[in-house]
């Protein structure tokens, strides 16, 4: 599998853990203190809880539920309830591949050799979701593949596209530095409510 | 129709909050429910009228033909308790998933922060557990775990003795060390309406020795505490409960939980319960 864009760096600083998915895989996205990013299964294998309700205390993501805190290869380290114990290797989160690359974290559900998308140089200017499959997008642009689709109009924008459940994507928008922020993010919504179907 | 699942006694309101008859459900079925002449009624959606109790301040029906009483909890009798009816808050989750983290203490300190657990208070000793066939039920004992806060009348921290009771598949009643009277037992139930498999109606009830709070006030303390389950509760995956070894992985501290589920298994009580690994 390519590439998806899964988050952008500013929404996950340092500490932080928000939820996000690909399609019907749920993922919790994470960010150690020492700003390493890391995509996990979004489920605590202890009782079945999101971990992307869960906290980043050194570097380890701890579930909200029992406070079972995960190293970053998944591992259970330690086990609150039983503080002396050593937790068995067996108890550990899928993980998968994660990479940061210009201000987007990309994550593949399967082992890939494929390079990183190239950006240009292009920065995010914001995310937005869109209620169409990401295929269709893809389709709208005449792309066959969604992982990025540069977009040459009276904008110069490259979209990256993660498809989400029920038919449904998110867009990351990518424009050059020097881009005006302000009329690509109009562009996009634009863009949104042309999709859609619906007005401005 | 499943006597192992139809055959069991269902809260299904709070005689105090009855006034106009009301739909709701119960095993994903539609009942009415009222009361005439200060006697509760239920009907199910044939309209024929299925079999109540009043007991313990709630309102308790069955689609089936419930093969014992009610069960009782003849310490809530004792003079000087104050039975508090805490309402209801219905939540997105099997029945019992909610039953189950009523059995559990190690959340405390991480759900309950500062209440009912604080860090670094956080281990759980064992502790006893049994199914005791005789009465066909689960109990936990010498549960004992540090609280800040164990309760509305408790001035300070202190370490409250726990005692589990699972009555009835989506039923719990805990024993529980009184701040103001350490020799006594307060006590609090969850009491758990099915209304789906992955929907249920939760009726908290307690038996209190407690002479200085307001009614209100221990109200909203219970009131807090479950609405802090309840974020957990509906973020639980999956949503039913897994009845299977190899989907959850428990330890030491989970040793009520794991009787609870191999006891469910035993009796065929399959609602809101996930029995393949998916």
């Amino acid at each position: 599998m390519d590439w998806v864009a899964v988050a952008l760096t500013e929404d996950v600083p340092p500490g932080v853990v928000i939820p996000s998915r690909i399609e019907d895989t749920d993922l919790a996205i994470w960010c150690t203190p020492s700003g390493r990013y890391h995509a996990w299964s979004d489920r605590c294998p202890h009782r079945g809880m999101r971990l992307s309700h869960g906290f980043v205390r050194g570097e380890t993501l701890a579930c909200i539920y029992h406070g079972w805190q995960y190293n970053e290869t998944g591992s259970c380290d330690y086990i609150p309830a039983h503080p002396k114990l050593t937790p068995p290797d067996t108890i550990c989160v899928p993980t998968y591949t994660c990479a940061e690359e210009g201000g987007v974290i990309w994550v593949s559900l399967t082992d890939t050799d494929r390079p990183l998308p190239a950006l240009g140089g292009r920065t995010p200017v914001r995310s937005l979701p869109v209620n169409m499959s990401a295929a269709d997008l893809a389709a709208h642009f005449g792309a066959t593949t969604f992982t990025t689709i540069a977009v040459v109009s009276d904008v110069d924008v490259l979209l990256a596209v993660q498809p989400c459940t029920g038919g449904t994507c998110m867009v990351h928008a990518l424009a050059a530095a020097e881009a005006d922020r302000s009329s690509v993010s109009h562009w996009l919504e634009n863009l949104r409510a042309t999709l859609e179907g619906v007005p401005a | 129709m499943n006597a192992a699942i139809d055959n069991h006694w269902y809260p299904v309101a709070m005689i105090t909050g009855i006034d106009a008859p009301r739909e709701t459900l119960l095993l994903g079925k539609k009942i009415t429910l009222g009361r005439e002449d200060g006697t509760c009624w239920v009907l199910d959606a044939s309209g024929a009228e299925l079999p109540t109790v009043e007991r313990f301040g709630h309102l308790w029906t069955s689609p089936g033909q419930p093969n014992r009483d009610l069960f009782t909890i003849p310490e809530a009798d004792n003079p000087g308790r104050r039975l508090v009816d805490v309402g209801s808050v219905k939540v997105k989750c099997s029945p019992l998933r909610a039953v189950e983290n009523f059995l559990d203490i190690a959340h405390f300190p991480f759900v309950h922060t500062d209440i009912l657990g604080a860090e670094p208070h956080t281990e759980v000793d064992r502790y006893d557990v049994k199914i005791r066939e005789e009465v066909d039920e689960v109990w936990a004992t010498k549960v004992k775990f540090y609280q800040p806060q164990a309760a509305k009348s408790a001035a300070g921290g202190i370490t409250t003795e726990y005692m589990y009771r699972v009555p009835a598949p989506t039923c719990s009643v805990l024993y529980k060390t009184c701040p103001p009277r350490p020799g006594e037992w307060d006590i609090i139930t969850l009491f758990v309406q099915p209304l789906t498999d992955e929907w249920c109606e939760v009726w908290p009830w307690m038996a209190l020795y407690d002479d200085d709070s307001t009614m209100s006030e221990m109200v909203s303390f219970q009131q807090l505490i479950f609405m802090q389950d309840r974020s957990i509760l509906e973020n639980q995956i999956p949503r039913k409960l897994p009845l299977d070894p190899g989907m959850e992985v428990p330890t030491q501290a989970d040793m009520t939980s794991v009787a609870y589920r191999r006891w469910l298994k035993k009796i065929g009580y399959t609602y809101g319960a996930q029995l393949v690994a998916a």
